[in-house]
Protein backbone atom coordinates (compact mmCIF):
# COMPACT_ATOMS: atom_id res chain seq x y z
CA UNK A 1 0.00 0.00 0.00
CA UNK A 2 2.92 2.37 0.74
CA UNK A 3 4.06 1.87 -2.84
CA UNK A 4 0.59 2.79 -4.08
CA UNK A 5 0.64 5.99 -2.03
CA UNK A 6 4.08 6.88 -3.42
CA UNK A 7 2.85 6.34 -6.99
CA UNK A 8 -0.17 8.51 -6.19
CA UNK A 9 2.15 11.26 -4.94
CA UNK A 10 4.02 11.16 -8.26
CA UNK A 11 0.71 11.92 -9.98
CA UNK A 12 -0.29 14.78 -7.68
CA UNK A 13 -0.26 17.32 -10.52
CA UNK A 14 -2.79 15.28 -12.47
CA UNK A 15 -4.88 14.90 -9.31
CA UNK A 16 -4.90 18.66 -8.90
CA UNK A 17 -5.79 19.22 -12.56
CA UNK A 18 -8.78 16.90 -12.20
CA UNK A 19 -9.90 18.68 -9.03
CA UNK A 20 -9.69 21.98 -10.88
CA UNK A 21 -11.69 20.52 -13.75
CA UNK A 22 -14.46 19.37 -11.39
CA UNK A 23 -14.67 22.73 -9.64
CA UNK A 24 -14.52 24.72 -12.88
CA UNK A 25 -17.27 22.68 -14.48
CA UNK A 26 -19.37 22.87 -11.34
CA UNK A 27 -19.09 26.63 -10.86
CA UNK A 28 -19.02 27.52 -14.51
CA UNK A 29 -22.39 26.16 -15.47
CA UNK A 30 -24.18 28.94 -13.67
CA UNK A 31 -23.68 32.66 -13.46
CA UNK A 32 -23.76 32.64 -9.67
CA UNK A 33 -21.23 29.81 -9.45
CA UNK A 34 -20.61 28.77 -5.88
CA UNK A 35 -23.77 30.36 -4.48
CA UNK A 36 -25.94 28.52 -6.93
CA UNK A 37 -24.58 25.18 -5.80
CA UNK A 38 -25.14 25.96 -2.13
CA UNK A 39 -28.77 26.93 -2.71
CA UNK A 40 -30.27 23.40 -2.45
CA UNK A 41 -28.94 22.68 1.07
CA UNK A 42 -30.04 26.15 2.20
CA UNK A 43 -33.55 25.48 0.94
CA UNK A 44 -33.44 22.16 2.78
CA UNK A 45 -32.55 24.04 5.96
CA UNK A 46 -35.47 26.42 5.43
CA UNK A 47 -37.95 23.58 4.94
CA UNK A 48 -36.74 21.49 7.86
CA UNK A 49 -36.78 24.54 10.12
CA UNK A 50 -40.28 25.42 9.03
CA UNK A 51 -41.67 21.93 9.57
CA UNK A 52 -39.98 21.28 12.87
CA UNK A 53 -40.76 24.65 14.33
CA UNK A 54 -44.35 24.80 13.19
CA UNK A 55 -45.20 21.12 13.62
CA UNK A 56 -44.00 21.54 17.16
CA UNK A 57 -41.08 19.09 17.39
CA UNK A 58 -38.68 21.93 17.96
CA UNK A 59 -41.00 24.74 18.98
CA UNK A 60 -38.92 25.82 21.97
CA UNK A 61 -35.63 26.16 20.14
CA UNK A 62 -33.97 29.52 19.70
CA UNK A 63 -32.65 29.82 16.12
CA UNK A 64 -33.32 26.20 15.20
CA UNK A 65 -32.12 26.94 11.66
CA UNK A 66 -28.53 27.24 12.93
CA UNK A 67 -28.74 23.74 14.43
CA UNK A 68 -29.98 22.39 11.12
CA UNK A 69 -27.48 24.30 8.99
CA UNK A 70 -24.51 23.09 11.03
CA UNK A 71 -25.61 19.52 10.29
CA UNK A 72 -26.72 19.95 6.68
CA UNK A 73 -23.28 21.13 5.55
CA UNK A 74 -21.40 17.97 6.61
CA UNK A 75 -24.32 15.81 5.49
CA UNK A 76 -24.33 17.36 2.02
CA UNK A 77 -20.59 16.76 1.70
CA UNK A 78 -21.00 13.15 2.80
CA UNK A 79 -23.87 12.45 0.42
CA UNK A 80 -22.62 14.31 -2.67
CA UNK A 81 -19.05 13.13 -2.38
CA UNK A 82 -20.03 9.47 -2.17
CA UNK A 83 -22.57 9.69 -5.00
CA UNK A 84 -20.15 11.61 -7.25
CA UNK A 85 -17.38 9.12 -6.53
CA UNK A 86 -19.63 6.19 -7.38
CA UNK A 87 -19.88 7.37 -10.98
CA UNK A 88 -16.41 8.86 -11.30
CA UNK A 89 -14.55 5.89 -12.72
CA UNK A 90 -17.13 5.02 -15.34
CA UNK A 91 -17.20 8.67 -16.46
CA UNK A 92 -13.45 8.48 -17.06
CA UNK A 93 -13.56 4.95 -18.42
CA UNK A 94 -12.49 6.00 -21.90
CA UNK A 95 -9.29 7.48 -20.48
CA UNK A 96 -8.58 4.65 -18.05
CA UNK A 97 -8.77 2.11 -20.87
CA UNK A 98 -6.13 3.95 -22.86
CA UNK A 99 -3.75 5.76 -20.54
CA UNK A 100 -1.83 4.64 -17.50
CA UNK A 101 -2.65 6.54 -14.33
CA UNK A 102 -3.11 5.40 -10.75
CA UNK A 103 -6.81 4.56 -10.71
CA UNK A 104 -7.44 6.13 -7.33
CA UNK A 105 -6.69 9.55 -8.83
CA UNK A 106 -10.17 9.55 -10.35
CA UNK A 107 -12.40 9.03 -7.27
CA UNK A 108 -9.97 11.04 -5.13
CA UNK A 109 -10.17 14.07 -7.39
CA UNK A 110 -13.96 13.99 -7.20
CA UNK A 111 -13.82 13.70 -3.40
CA UNK A 112 -11.29 16.52 -3.05
CA UNK A 113 -13.37 18.82 -5.26
CA UNK A 114 -16.37 18.14 -3.02
CA UNK A 115 -14.19 18.70 0.04
CA UNK A 116 -13.14 22.14 -1.20
CA UNK A 117 -16.78 22.98 -1.79
CA UNK A 118 -17.51 21.76 1.74
CA UNK A 119 -14.84 24.05 3.20
CA UNK A 120 -16.26 27.05 1.30
CA UNK A 121 -19.75 26.19 2.54
CA UNK A 122 -18.64 26.74 6.12
CA UNK A 123 -18.19 30.39 5.18
CA UNK A 124 -21.95 30.58 4.72
CA UNK A 125 -22.51 29.01 8.13
CA UNK A 126 -20.17 31.38 9.93
CA UNK A 127 -21.62 34.40 8.17
CA UNK A 128 -25.08 33.27 9.27
CA UNK A 129 -23.93 32.56 12.80
CA UNK A 130 -22.09 35.83 13.36
CA UNK A 131 -24.20 38.27 11.36
CA UNK A 132 -27.72 36.93 11.76
CA UNK A 133 -27.90 34.73 14.86
CA UNK A 134 -25.21 36.87 16.53
CA UNK A 135 -24.00 33.91 18.56
CA UNK A 136 -20.51 33.83 20.02
CA UNK A 137 -17.70 31.53 18.82
CA UNK A 138 -17.22 28.89 21.53
CA UNK A 139 -13.82 27.71 22.82
CA UNK A 140 -14.78 24.17 21.78
CA UNK A 141 -14.13 25.31 18.20
CA UNK A 142 -10.66 23.81 18.67
CA UNK A 143 -12.34 20.50 17.79
CA UNK A 144 -13.58 21.84 14.47
CA UNK A 145 -10.42 21.16 12.38
CA UNK A 146 -10.20 17.67 13.87
CA UNK A 147 -13.79 16.90 12.83
CA UNK A 148 -13.16 18.16 9.31
CA UNK A 149 -10.09 15.98 8.88
CA UNK A 150 -11.83 12.91 10.32
CA UNK A 151 -14.78 13.43 8.00
CA UNK A 152 -12.46 13.75 5.00
CA UNK A 153 -10.82 10.46 5.98
CA UNK A 154 -14.18 8.73 6.38
CA UNK A 155 -15.63 10.08 3.12
CA UNK A 156 -12.46 9.24 1.16
CA UNK A 157 -12.57 5.65 2.37
CA UNK A 158 -16.22 5.14 1.50
CA UNK A 159 -15.79 6.92 -1.85
CA UNK A 160 -13.02 4.53 -2.86
CA UNK A 161 -15.17 1.54 -1.92
CA UNK A 162 -18.28 2.71 -3.76
CA UNK A 163 -16.30 3.87 -6.82
CA UNK A 164 -14.63 0.47 -7.09
CA UNK A 165 -17.79 -1.58 -6.62
CA UNK A 166 -19.72 0.49 -9.15
CA UNK A 167 -17.24 -0.44 -11.89
CA UNK A 168 -18.22 -4.08 -11.59
CA UNK A 169 -21.82 -3.72 -10.49
CA UNK A 170 -23.48 -0.71 -12.02
CA UNK A 171 -26.48 -0.86 -9.71
CA UNK A 172 -24.27 -0.02 -6.72
CA UNK A 173 -24.84 3.64 -7.57
CA UNK A 174 -28.60 3.26 -7.10
CA UNK A 175 -28.28 1.09 -4.02
CA UNK A 176 -25.95 3.69 -2.49
CA UNK A 177 -28.40 6.44 -3.22
CA UNK A 178 -31.23 4.53 -1.51
CA UNK A 179 -29.06 3.74 1.50
CA UNK A 180 -28.02 7.39 1.79
CA UNK A 181 -31.64 8.48 1.78
CA UNK A 182 -32.36 6.08 4.63
CA UNK A 183 -29.25 7.10 6.54
CA UNK A 184 -30.42 10.72 6.50
CA UNK A 185 -33.18 9.81 8.96
CA UNK A 186 -30.81 7.90 11.22
CA UNK A 187 -28.54 10.89 11.65
CA UNK A 188 -29.21 13.85 13.93
CA UNK A 189 -29.64 16.30 11.06
CA UNK A 190 -33.32 17.25 11.31
CA UNK A 191 -33.41 16.72 15.06
CA UNK A 192 -30.85 16.97 17.85
CA UNK A 193 -29.21 13.94 19.40
CA UNK A 194 -30.81 14.52 22.83
CA UNK A 195 -34.24 13.82 21.37
CA UNK A 196 -33.08 10.30 20.56
CA UNK A 197 -30.79 9.81 23.51
CA UNK A 198 -33.47 10.55 26.12
CA UNK A 199 -36.19 8.69 24.26
CA UNK A 200 -38.34 6.63 26.65
CA UNK A 201 -38.01 3.74 24.20
CA UNK A 202 -34.41 3.23 25.27
CA UNK A 203 -35.41 3.06 28.93
CA UNK A 204 -36.96 -0.36 28.34
CA UNK A 205 -34.67 -3.24 29.30
CA UNK A 206 -32.46 -4.69 26.57
CA UNK A 207 -32.52 -1.58 24.40
CA UNK A 208 -29.28 -0.01 25.63
CA UNK A 209 -27.21 -1.55 22.81
CA UNK A 210 -29.43 0.16 20.24
CA UNK A 211 -28.65 3.54 21.71
CA UNK A 212 -24.94 2.70 21.87
CA UNK A 213 -25.08 1.67 18.22
CA UNK A 214 -26.75 4.95 17.28
CA UNK A 215 -24.06 6.95 19.07
CA UNK A 216 -21.12 5.00 17.64
CA UNK A 217 -22.13 5.56 13.99
CA UNK A 218 -19.22 7.71 12.79
CA UNK A 219 -21.40 10.09 10.78
CA UNK A 220 -23.85 10.59 13.69
CA UNK A 221 -20.89 11.21 15.95
CA UNK A 222 -19.40 13.77 13.54
CA UNK A 223 -22.62 15.69 12.99
CA UNK A 224 -23.22 15.76 16.72
CA UNK A 225 -19.61 16.86 17.18
CA UNK A 226 -19.96 19.82 14.78
CA UNK A 227 -23.07 20.92 16.62
CA UNK A 228 -21.50 20.68 20.05
CA UNK A 229 -18.32 22.46 19.12
CA UNK A 230 -19.90 25.35 17.20
CA UNK A 231 -23.24 26.03 18.89
CA UNK A 232 -24.37 26.57 22.45
CA UNK A 233 -26.28 23.60 23.88
CA UNK A 234 -30.06 23.87 23.49
CA UNK A 235 -31.95 25.04 26.57
CA UNK A 236 -33.38 22.13 28.65
CA UNK A 237 -36.91 23.41 27.94
CA UNK A 238 -36.34 22.70 24.22
CA UNK A 239 -35.41 19.07 24.79
CA UNK A 240 -38.04 17.92 27.22
CA UNK A 241 -36.39 19.22 30.37
CA UNK A 242 -33.26 17.06 30.00
CA UNK A 243 -29.72 18.28 30.38
CA UNK A 244 -28.07 18.66 26.97
CA UNK A 245 -25.24 16.22 26.35
CA UNK A 246 -21.74 17.69 26.52
CA UNK A 247 -19.16 17.30 23.75
CA UNK A 248 -17.76 13.79 24.21
CA UNK A 249 -14.03 13.62 23.37
CA UNK A 250 -13.90 9.84 23.87
CA UNK A 251 -16.66 9.30 21.30
CA UNK A 252 -14.94 11.66 18.81
CA UNK A 253 -11.57 9.93 19.18
CA UNK A 254 -13.25 6.58 18.62
CA UNK A 255 -14.84 8.00 15.46
CA UNK A 256 -11.40 9.11 14.29
CA UNK A 257 -10.04 5.59 14.81
CA UNK A 258 -13.01 3.99 13.02
CA UNK A 259 -12.62 6.40 10.09
CA UNK A 260 -8.91 5.64 9.67
CA UNK A 261 -9.70 1.92 9.77
CA UNK A 262 -12.39 2.38 7.11
CA UNK A 263 -10.00 4.33 4.87
CA UNK A 264 -7.20 1.77 5.19
CA UNK A 265 -9.57 -1.15 4.61
CA UNK A 266 -11.31 0.43 1.63
CA UNK A 267 -8.05 1.56 0.02
CA UNK A 268 -6.64 -1.94 0.37
CA UNK A 269 -9.74 -3.36 -1.27
CA UNK A 270 -9.58 -0.75 -4.05
CA UNK A 271 -5.94 -1.60 -4.73
CA UNK A 272 -6.70 -5.30 -4.89
CA UNK A 273 -9.19 -4.71 -7.70
CA UNK A 274 -8.01 -1.59 -9.52
CA UNK A 275 -6.17 -3.44 -12.29
CA UNK A 276 -9.30 -5.36 -13.17
CA UNK A 277 -11.26 -2.18 -13.93
CA UNK A 278 -10.28 -2.30 -17.61
CA UNK A 279 -11.25 -5.97 -17.84
CA UNK A 280 -14.70 -5.64 -16.38
CA UNK A 281 -17.44 -7.67 -18.04
CA UNK B 1 18.71 -7.90 -22.41
CA UNK B 2 19.65 -4.55 -23.95
CA UNK B 3 20.08 -1.63 -21.68
CA UNK B 4 19.05 0.69 -24.50
CA UNK B 5 15.81 -1.17 -25.22
CA UNK B 6 12.60 0.84 -25.11
CA UNK B 7 10.42 -2.23 -24.73
CA UNK B 8 11.49 -5.73 -23.77
CA UNK B 9 9.13 -8.61 -23.26
CA UNK B 10 9.80 -12.14 -22.22
CA UNK B 11 7.15 -14.82 -22.85
CA UNK B 12 4.42 -12.20 -22.44
CA UNK B 13 0.94 -13.65 -22.04
CA UNK B 14 -2.43 -12.05 -21.52
CA UNK B 15 -5.72 -13.82 -20.87
CA UNK B 16 -9.20 -12.48 -20.40
CA UNK B 17 -12.21 -14.00 -18.74
CA UNK B 18 -15.10 -14.22 -21.16
CA UNK B 19 -18.48 -13.43 -19.69
CA UNK B 20 -21.22 -14.94 -21.78
CA UNK B 21 -23.79 -13.55 -19.43
CA UNK B 22 -23.44 -9.91 -18.67
CA UNK B 23 -23.36 -9.42 -14.93
CA UNK B 24 -22.98 -5.71 -14.59
CA UNK B 25 -25.17 -5.59 -11.51
CA UNK B 26 -25.18 -6.95 -8.00
CA UNK B 27 -28.61 -8.41 -8.61
CA UNK B 28 -27.49 -10.57 -11.52
CA UNK B 29 -24.21 -11.41 -9.81
CA UNK B 30 -26.14 -12.76 -6.84
CA UNK B 31 -28.33 -14.91 -9.11
CA UNK B 32 -25.30 -16.18 -11.03
CA UNK B 33 -23.47 -17.06 -7.83
CA UNK B 34 -26.25 -19.53 -7.09
CA UNK B 35 -26.13 -21.08 -10.55
CA UNK B 36 -22.33 -21.37 -10.74
CA UNK B 37 -21.45 -20.96 -14.37
CA UNK B 38 -18.01 -22.15 -15.42
CA UNK B 39 -15.68 -19.31 -16.35
CA UNK B 40 -14.16 -19.38 -19.78
CA UNK B 41 -10.71 -17.89 -20.22
CA UNK B 42 -9.25 -16.96 -23.57
CA UNK B 43 -5.57 -16.28 -24.10
CA UNK B 44 -5.14 -13.31 -26.42
CA UNK B 45 -1.34 -13.15 -26.32
CA UNK B 46 0.34 -16.53 -26.15
CA UNK B 47 3.93 -15.89 -25.24
CA UNK B 48 5.46 -12.88 -26.98
CA UNK B 49 9.21 -12.35 -26.65
CA UNK B 50 10.77 -9.37 -28.34
CA UNK B 51 12.92 -6.35 -27.83
CA UNK B 52 12.41 -2.95 -29.40
CA UNK B 53 15.49 -0.74 -29.27
CA UNK B 54 15.15 2.98 -28.57
CA UNK B 55 14.52 5.07 -31.67
CA UNK B 56 13.04 2.31 -33.78
CA UNK B 57 9.71 2.64 -35.57
CA UNK B 58 7.85 -0.65 -35.45
CA UNK B 59 4.59 -1.51 -37.17
CA UNK B 60 2.37 -4.26 -35.85
CA UNK B 61 0.12 -5.92 -38.39
CA UNK B 62 -2.24 -8.85 -38.32
CA UNK B 63 -5.87 -9.76 -38.70
CA UNK B 64 -8.58 -8.49 -36.36
CA UNK B 65 -8.38 -10.24 -33.02
CA UNK B 66 -4.75 -11.19 -33.39
CA UNK B 67 -3.76 -9.28 -30.24
CA UNK B 68 -2.33 -6.05 -31.69
CA UNK B 69 -4.29 -3.65 -29.51
CA UNK B 70 -3.84 -5.84 -26.44
CA UNK B 71 -0.10 -5.62 -27.00
CA UNK B 72 -0.22 -1.82 -27.24
CA UNK B 73 -2.30 -1.67 -24.05
CA UNK B 74 0.31 -3.77 -22.27
CA UNK B 75 3.04 -1.36 -23.41
CA UNK B 76 0.88 1.53 -22.18
CA UNK B 77 0.61 -0.23 -18.77
CA UNK B 78 -3.18 -0.24 -19.00
CA UNK B 79 -3.22 -4.03 -18.71
CA UNK B 80 -1.13 -6.14 -16.41
CA UNK B 81 0.38 -9.25 -18.03
CA UNK B 82 -1.15 -12.57 -16.99
CA UNK B 83 2.33 -14.07 -17.00
CA UNK B 84 5.72 -13.29 -18.42
CA UNK B 85 7.26 -9.85 -18.22
CA UNK B 86 7.27 -6.56 -20.03
CA UNK B 87 9.74 -3.78 -19.27
CA UNK B 88 9.09 -0.32 -20.68
CA UNK B 89 11.71 2.40 -20.42
CA UNK B 90 10.58 5.99 -20.66
CA UNK B 91 7.41 7.99 -20.93
CA UNK B 92 4.68 6.46 -23.07
CA UNK B 93 2.08 8.58 -24.85
CA UNK B 94 -0.76 6.73 -26.46
CA UNK B 95 -2.36 8.20 -29.54
CA UNK B 96 -5.38 6.00 -29.08
CA UNK B 97 -8.95 7.18 -29.44
CA UNK B 98 -8.03 10.81 -29.30
CA UNK B 99 -9.78 13.11 -26.95
CA UNK B 100 -11.22 10.56 -24.54
CA UNK B 101 -10.20 12.87 -21.69
CA UNK B 102 -11.81 16.01 -23.04
CA UNK B 103 -14.59 17.74 -21.18
CA UNK B 104 -17.24 19.46 -23.32
CA UNK B 105 -17.87 22.31 -20.87
CA UNK B 106 -14.27 23.44 -20.72
CA UNK B 107 -12.61 25.62 -23.33
CA UNK B 108 -10.00 24.36 -25.77
CA UNK B 109 -7.20 25.87 -23.69
CA UNK B 110 -8.50 24.35 -20.46
CA UNK B 111 -8.80 21.00 -22.19
CA UNK B 112 -5.19 21.22 -23.35
CA UNK B 113 -4.14 21.63 -19.72
CA UNK B 114 -6.33 18.73 -18.63
CA UNK B 115 -5.50 16.28 -21.41
CA UNK B 116 -1.82 17.23 -21.27
CA UNK B 117 -1.63 16.30 -17.60
CA UNK B 118 -3.54 13.07 -18.23
CA UNK B 119 -0.80 12.22 -20.74
CA UNK B 120 1.82 12.97 -18.11
CA UNK B 121 2.99 16.50 -18.87
CA UNK B 122 3.87 18.79 -16.00
CA UNK B 123 2.17 22.16 -15.76
CA UNK B 124 5.35 23.95 -16.75
CA UNK B 125 5.70 21.79 -19.87
CA UNK B 126 2.09 22.45 -20.82
CA UNK B 127 2.51 26.20 -20.44
CA UNK B 128 5.67 26.17 -22.55
CA UNK B 129 4.09 24.16 -25.37
CA UNK B 130 0.62 25.68 -25.30
CA UNK B 131 1.23 27.96 -28.28
CA UNK B 132 2.78 25.20 -30.35
CA UNK B 133 -0.13 22.86 -29.60
CA UNK B 134 -2.71 25.46 -30.61
CA UNK B 135 -0.77 26.45 -33.73
CA UNK B 136 -0.42 22.82 -34.81
CA UNK B 137 -4.09 21.97 -34.32
CA UNK B 138 -5.62 25.14 -35.71
CA UNK B 139 -3.75 26.59 -38.62
CA UNK B 140 -6.33 29.09 -39.80
CA UNK B 141 -7.17 32.23 -37.79
CA UNK B 142 -10.91 31.50 -37.62
CA UNK B 143 -10.22 28.07 -36.10
CA UNK B 144 -7.65 29.48 -33.70
CA UNK B 145 -10.17 32.06 -32.55
CA UNK B 146 -12.31 29.24 -31.19
CA UNK B 147 -9.68 28.05 -28.76
CA UNK B 148 -11.19 29.84 -25.77
CA UNK B 149 -14.74 28.66 -26.38
CA UNK B 150 -16.20 25.50 -24.80
CA UNK B 151 -15.33 22.27 -26.55
CA UNK B 152 -18.94 21.40 -27.25
CA UNK B 153 -18.86 24.02 -30.02
CA UNK B 154 -16.12 22.06 -31.78
CA UNK B 155 -16.68 19.70 -34.67
CA UNK B 156 -15.51 16.09 -34.31
CA UNK B 157 -12.67 16.82 -36.69
CA UNK B 158 -11.46 19.75 -34.62
CA UNK B 159 -11.51 17.67 -31.44
CA UNK B 160 -9.43 15.00 -33.11
CA UNK B 161 -6.94 17.55 -34.39
CA UNK B 162 -6.59 19.00 -30.91
CA UNK B 163 -6.16 15.53 -29.40
CA UNK B 164 -3.48 14.58 -31.90
CA UNK B 165 -1.70 17.85 -31.41
CA UNK B 166 -1.54 17.46 -27.62
CA UNK B 167 -0.35 13.85 -27.84
CA UNK B 168 2.51 14.55 -30.23
CA UNK B 169 3.61 17.55 -28.18
CA UNK B 170 4.02 15.50 -24.99
CA UNK B 171 7.41 14.56 -26.47
CA UNK B 172 7.14 10.98 -25.25
CA UNK B 173 9.98 8.48 -25.33
CA UNK B 174 7.58 5.97 -26.83
CA UNK B 175 4.64 6.96 -29.00
CA UNK B 176 1.83 4.44 -29.45
CA UNK B 177 -0.41 4.87 -32.47
CA UNK B 178 -3.49 2.73 -32.97
CA UNK B 179 -5.12 3.19 -36.39
CA UNK B 180 -5.69 6.88 -35.96
CA UNK B 181 -3.66 8.37 -38.76
CA UNK B 182 -6.90 8.96 -40.58
CA UNK B 183 -7.34 12.24 -38.70
CA UNK B 184 -8.77 15.31 -40.32
CA UNK B 185 -8.50 16.44 -43.91
CA UNK B 186 -5.69 15.62 -46.29
CA UNK B 187 -3.62 18.67 -45.43
CA UNK B 188 -3.79 17.80 -41.76
CA UNK B 189 -2.89 14.17 -42.41
CA UNK B 190 0.20 15.24 -44.32
CA UNK B 191 1.09 17.46 -41.39
CA UNK B 192 0.66 14.55 -38.96
CA UNK B 193 3.02 12.48 -41.07
CA UNK B 194 5.63 15.22 -41.08
CA UNK B 195 5.31 15.45 -37.33
CA UNK B 196 5.71 11.69 -36.94
CA UNK B 197 8.80 11.78 -39.14
CA UNK B 198 10.13 14.55 -36.94
CA UNK B 199 9.54 12.35 -33.90
CA UNK B 200 11.47 9.59 -35.72
CA UNK B 201 14.37 11.94 -36.38
CA UNK B 202 14.45 12.83 -32.69
CA UNK B 203 15.29 9.17 -32.09
CA UNK B 204 12.10 8.42 -30.25
CA UNK B 205 10.45 5.03 -30.40
CA UNK B 206 7.16 4.63 -32.26
CA UNK B 207 4.99 1.53 -32.13
CA UNK B 208 1.95 1.60 -34.34
CA UNK B 209 -0.85 -0.65 -35.43
CA UNK B 210 -2.23 -0.33 -38.92
CA UNK B 211 -4.10 -2.20 -41.59
CA UNK B 212 -2.92 0.23 -44.23
CA UNK B 213 0.16 -1.35 -45.79
CA UNK B 214 1.09 1.89 -47.56
CA UNK B 215 1.37 3.61 -44.19
CA UNK B 216 3.34 0.67 -42.78
CA UNK B 217 5.81 0.69 -45.66
CA UNK B 218 6.20 4.41 -45.57
CA UNK B 219 6.80 4.79 -41.83
CA UNK B 220 8.19 1.60 -40.32
CA UNK B 221 11.59 0.02 -40.69
CA UNK B 222 10.59 -3.10 -38.83
CA UNK B 223 7.28 -4.93 -38.86
CA UNK B 224 5.88 -7.55 -36.53
CA UNK B 225 3.10 -9.79 -37.82
CA UNK B 226 0.87 -11.12 -35.06
CA UNK B 227 -1.33 -14.10 -35.74
CA UNK B 228 -3.70 -15.45 -33.06
CA UNK B 229 -1.52 -14.16 -30.26
CA UNK B 230 1.89 -15.33 -31.43
CA UNK B 231 4.56 -13.65 -33.52
CA UNK B 232 4.20 -15.10 -37.01
CA UNK B 233 7.01 -13.04 -38.45
CA UNK B 234 9.32 -10.28 -37.28
CA UNK B 235 11.74 -8.50 -39.56
CA UNK B 236 12.34 -5.86 -42.22
CA UNK B 237 9.09 -4.22 -43.28
CA UNK B 238 9.24 -5.06 -47.00
CA UNK B 239 9.74 -8.73 -46.37
CA UNK B 240 7.06 -9.08 -43.68
CA UNK B 241 4.49 -7.06 -45.60
CA UNK B 242 5.10 -9.15 -48.74
CA UNK B 243 4.52 -12.42 -46.85
CA UNK B 244 1.51 -10.99 -45.05
CA UNK B 245 -0.11 -9.84 -48.29
CA UNK B 246 0.61 -13.17 -49.95
CA UNK B 247 -0.94 -14.95 -46.98
CA UNK B 248 -4.00 -12.69 -46.85
CA UNK B 249 -4.46 -13.03 -50.60
CA UNK B 250 -4.76 -16.78 -50.52
CA UNK B 251 -6.88 -16.87 -47.38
Amino acid sequence: MIQDVRELWRFRELLWQLVRRDLKVRYKNSKLGFFWSIAPPLMQVACITFVFKYAGFAAHFRSYSAYVLVAIIPWTFFQTAILDASQSILLMYGVIKKVYLPREVVPLSSTIANFIHFLLSWGVFFAYLLLYVRAPILPTIVWFPYLIVVQLVLVTGLSLLVACLNVFYEDVKYITSVLLNLLFFLLPVMYVVEQVYYSPMFAEPGRGWLRALYMVNPMASLINGYRKCLLEPPHPSAIGGHQSLPLDPGNLLLTGAISVAILVGCYAYFNSRKWQFVERP
Amino acid sequence: MHTDAAVTCEDLRKSFVVHHHVYGSLKVAAVNALRRRPREVIEVLKGISLSIPCGQTVAIIGRNGSGKSTFLSLVARVYRPSSGSIVVNGRVAPLLELGAGFHPDLTGLENIELYGSILGMSRREIRERMDAIVAFAFDTPDLAAKVDTPLRNYSEGMKMRLGFSIAVHTEPDILLVDEVLAVGDEAFQAKCFRRIEEVQRQKRTIIFVSHDMNVVQRAASRTIWLDSGIIRMDGATDEVVRSYLAFSGQA
